[in-house]
């Protein structure tokens, strides 16, 4: 149970109603409620052949002040705390950790080839902590070191502050709400499960547990403003909200996971840990610096039309993921383009890593259909100025379509020994690349479909459920079954297996004389899930609320 | 439309309207309203201050549901009898059925309705002999004045009790509010809501405040108009904070893992055309009808600055209320769903007359065992929470569902507040679902 304490000696509650006193006149603000809530957890996992993969023991504790204001209708304040210490670096050390050397590139998911090692040496584990050159070139960027990866909350961003943000709503003579968010919060957008088409306003820690833990604790939160003008119904709709969101925190990218983790997504800190003969792979990251015109923007307007919600939204966001480019050739001479080897790029396969900006423009709608009684669910985003990677040519902008449609379905199946419906939902994403190059390692398009199948049984207390997604253009699949006991308010008990399947694509590479092989191109034909193909885990979660 | 403009014209110039319906007779209304008017029901041997026990239940079985009936008999629970008291509904909604309810008649097919405005539609006697008699006394449900035109009950404790070992499995705390965007009579504006482009007729919001595993999970419930039409339900997951659409399948589930469905609220919380209804019968029987300030209270569950506390449990696993049940006339009526899947046979509802609440319903699974049994007690507004004193509203106080044959069972203790401040228009809908989680 969640504490309730009536008062008004919480210091920043306290400092926040002063401010909000003094910020407005004479209006009175007082700190009139504060609940605390939280958790203590311990999530172990063993992979296959590798043993503990993770030891991460979480405690996360969540207040919320709630404000007495004579100008609001509401006004509170939110913060979310934790703190992670991850101890697989002193229990398996030989796997992971600044000491867990590969014996070639790409060793965690395919077997040697042409590529590794002769051409690419494998990546350093945890630069920062074993080669200085290569921390110094990935400054910025995949810069862990090992206890930064132990204790991954605590580091000069402050992420042990997951959310803290002020809220208000005030409401207008016609009825209206105008509503403002301000702090260091997530703002979700879009209706899809695991992967993600139109929530791509805060960048994801996929090194916790690469795509499978809630987004809502892997989402990394940013320093935003929101503004929500909840104008309800009219003549026409049932609801209505215009929003915008202003994301002025300096730019962070997504987190893939640094070489020495237990989770990289794509084995990117690996590749970006290697090198081309002495050459490091990475040259610089240019990491956007904070600015106002690298702040970023939002808005989205929502509705409900009858049987119908929907949204439009547009985004002017940087990508998360890294863009790999040709280096910029400091010898080029500019006004003598012709000349044999003046080029403005090197290209000699060493690289900087950029953040592109883009613009995204999208949409969702579900809609209900009685007939089926099911939900329909399709969500879409188009962008312009991603960049993929390429072989011969380091990368290309390119517009982008990315497209989900998904089905939940609601069911009692008697004969699975239950009352309680069983949630089946299905989804499938489509990528269309629409300036595909045929040296692109991604294919022009791609599907990933998932499902999910879960039940409850012993009033909600025990609930089994398997997630399995597949990816089309890797050929690799994913299931990872599990069941979750939460015997009474305070302990959840959750067993699971995460086991994969595929993830043996192989692309000509150029510089392999064209060979067909694993590195460093293919990591992105065989996507998140067919890159993990060795990372067959059972997955234990102990967990204690309060 | 043009119907419907007419008929707010109505309500703001009563007069002229008054030539055009044809209004309901005074002995019509007063049978409906006032059914104690000409004295208080009695049983032989049935007096108020005496408990009924397993020593004595055969002697009161006739009063009685069979539920209650098995539980006393076996021992699980006792019950004290109080005084019959009138509880009375507000004067706007009684002047309401006598206005807009004499031309009130039912469609062709079941959940059709001729258009109706406020009020209670059926307001006479329900008859052996008429076929339909079950739908109409269940419209008279879906138009009553149940919470009144918007009601809010904050807090609201569930728990999950083992009925064998009485150990509280778990307590999730709750908000509810419910709105009445059409048929309002008490609260301003009347007799609608508008704008109202789908035609609203009622809203249920629902928020999770604990335990922490479904804190901020919301419910959000839209009830139209056309009875013919499913219901839109949306669902927000606190760790998800995003709406989803419900399929109504999970209107029938165990909601949140408690012993009760959506489907079960406020004793029927379904589409009329969802089911087959069947007048079995008036009678006069025991109903958990109270005034919650004259009850033994529990101290430990809530404490507020009101010094309000909730109803206590006991009997057996802790599944009872510790309130009286007064005597009472009721009218029997039997649900049955329409859908072959649907996961029982059939309700047997006892509808209180005088309210048209269902303070006690008994659920039969798909084999036609007697499966749930579903207790709602009803408070007295004038003695209960300041705020409640005249609004004619029969206070839902405390419930219990109970499932015989897992020997489980879901208490529910109620802190019920009819104002209307607490249940604003805006929180009835997505977006204030998705504002309000984290």
């Amino acid at each position: 149970m969640s504490k309730t304490i009536t008062t008004t000696s919480t210091r920043l509650a306290v400092a926040v109603s002063a401010a909000l006193s003094t910020g407005l006149g004479s209006s009175a603000v007082a700190a009139a409620e504060t609940t605390w809530a939280g958790f203590v957890e311990n999530a172990t996992y063993h992979r296959k052949d590798v043993g503990i993969s993770k030891f991460r023991n979480t405690g996360q504790a969540e207040f919320e002040t709630k404000f007495d204001s004579d100008s609001f209708r509401s006004l509170r304040l939110n913060g979310v705390l934790r703190g992670t210490y991850d101890g697989v670096y002193d229990l398996n050390d030989g796997e992971f950790g600044k000491d867990a050397q590969q014996d070639y590139l790409g060793a965690d998911w395919h077997s040697s080839d042409l590529s590794s090692p002769t051409i690419l040496s494998a990546g350093v584990p945890f630069p920062c902590d074993n080669d200085p050159t290569l921390c110094g070139n990935l400054d910025g960027y995949m810069d862990q070191d090992e206890n930064d990866a132990k204790f991954p909350d605590f580091n000069d961003r402050l992420d042990f502050i997951r959310e803290l943000y002020l809220s208000a709503d005030k409401e207008l003579s016609n009825g209206d709400v105008l509503s403002f968010r301000l702090g260091k919060q997530q703002v979700v957008w879009g209706k899809t499960d695991l992967f993600r088409v139109l929530d791509v306003i805060n960048p994801v820690d996929y090194s916790r547990h690469n795509i499978y833990d809630e987004l809502e604790d892997i989402r990394i939160p940013q320093w935003m403003l929101t503004a929500e003008w909840r104008m309800g119904p009219n003549q026409v709709l049932d609801d209505s909200n215009l929003s915008l969101v202003w994301n002025f925190d300096k730019f962070r990218p997504s987190n893939l996971g640094t070489c020495g983790q237990s989770y990289k997504m794509l084995d990117a800190g690996c590749f970006f840990s290697s090198r081309l003969g002495p050459w490091p792979i990475i040259h610089d990251v240019e990491e956007p610096e904070w600015s106002l015109a690298n702040t970023q923007l939002g808005a989205k307007w929502e509705g409900v039309y009858g049987d119908a919600t929907f949204s439009v939204n547009a985004l002017t966001y940087r990508q998360q993921l890294p863009s790999l480019h040709f280096r910029y050739n400091p010898a080029f001479n500019p006004a003598n383009p012709v000349a044999p080897g003046n080029t403005p790029f090197l290209e000699d396969g060493v690289f900087d890593i950029e953040f592109p900006r883009v613009n995204l423009l999208g949409g969702a709608i579900d809609y209900y259909s009685m007939d089926m009684d099911a939900v329909w669910r399709v969500e879409l985003a188009y962008t312009e100025g991603e960049e993929l990677p390429r072989d011969l040519d380091g990368h290309k902008e390119t517009d982008m379509l990315r497209y989900v449609i998904g089905l939940d379905k609601n069911l009692v199946i008697p004969q699975l020994g239950t009352s309680s419906a069983f949630l089946i939902s299905g989804q499938l994403f489509g990528e269309h690349i629409l300036d595909h190059e045929a040296d692109m390692p991604n294919d022009e398009d791609n599907w990933i479909a998932t499902g999910l199948f879960k039940g409850w049984y012993m009033n909600n207390r025990l609930s089994p459920q398997i997630i399995a997604a597949h990816d089309f253009a890797a050929e690799a699949t994913v299931l990872a079954p599990s069941v979750s006991w939460t015997p009474d308010n305070h302990w959840m008990f959750n067993l699971g297996l995460n086991v994969k399947f595929g993830g043996d694509q192989k692309f000509p590479w150029s510089v392999a004389g064209g060979a067909p092989v694993y590195e460093p191109l293919a990591r992105f034909t065989n996507g998140p899930i067919g890159v993990a193909n060795q990372e067959d885990e059972i997955q234990f979660t102990i967990r204690y609320s309060f | 439309m043009l119907k419907k403009s007419l008929l707010a014209l109505c309500l703001s110039a009563a007069v002229t309207c008054t030539a055009q319906a044809a209004a309901v007779s005074d002995e019509v209304i007063q049978s409906s309203f006032f059914p104690y008017m000409n004295g208080m029901p009695s049983y032989p041997g049935l007096s108020a201050g005496m408990t009924i026990n397993q020593s004595n239940v055969d002697q009161f079985k006739e009063v009685l549901d069979p539920g209650l009936y098995m539980f006393i008999k076996d021992g699980a629970t006792e019950i004290k009898v109080g005084e019959t008291t009138d509880f009375g509904l507000h004067q706007s909604y009684i002047d309401a059925t006598r206005q807009y309810s004499g031309d009130v008649s039912l469609g062709d097919g079941y959940g059709e309705l001729s258009k109706t405005v406020a009020g209670r539609p059926f307001p006479q006697e329900p008859s052996m002999d008429d076929p339909r008699a079950g739908e109409k006394l269940a419209w008279n449900y879906k138009y009553g004045y149940n919470w009144g035109d918007s009601a809010t009950i904050s807090p609201f404790y569930w728990t999950m009790r083992d009925m064998g070992s009485g150990k509280m499995e778990r307590t999730i705390k709750f908000n509810f509010n419910f709105l009445n965007f059409t048929h309002r009579t008490q609260q301003a504006p009347f007799p609608e809501v508008t704008p109202n482009p789908s035609e609203l007729f009622r809203g249920i919001y629902v928020k999770v405040l604990e335990p922490f595993d479904v804190k901020n999970t919301q419910l959000l419930i839209h009830r139209f108009e056309d009875d013919t039409k499913v219901d839109n339900a949306y669902l927000y997951l606190g760790f998800q904070r995003r709406v989803r659409r419900l399929s109504s399948g999970q209107t029938t589930d165990a909601f949140l893992g408690t012993d009760v469905m959506i489907e079960d609220f406020e004793g029927y919380n379904g589409r009329i055309s969802d089911m087959k209804w069947v007048y079995k019968g008036t009678r006069n029987m025991l109903m958990p009808f109270y005034n919650h300030n004259d009850m033994v209270l529990d101290s430990e569950t809530h404490q507020d600055e009101d010094g309000y506390q909730v109803v206590a449990f006991s009997g057996k696993g802790g599944c009872f209320p510790n309130i009286t049940w007064q005597l009472r006339k009721v009218y029997e009526v039997e649900s049955i769903p329409q859908d072959e899947n649907h996961p029982i046979s059939k309700r047997t509802h006892f509808m209180d007359a005088q309210t048209f609440t269902i303070p006690r319903t008994v659920v039969y699974d798909r084999k036609g065992d007697m499966w749930k049994n579903w207790i709602i007690g009803q408070a007295h507004p004038d003695h209960h929470l300041p705020v409640n004193k005249g609004t004619g509203v029969s206070i839902d106080d405390a419930f219990s569902m109970i499932d015989i044959q897992a020997q489980h069972c879901t208490t529910g203790q109620f802190k019920g507040i009819v104002d209307p401040e607490r249940s604003p228009v805006d929180i009835f809908t997505v977006q204030n679902m998705r504002a309000s989680g984290n």
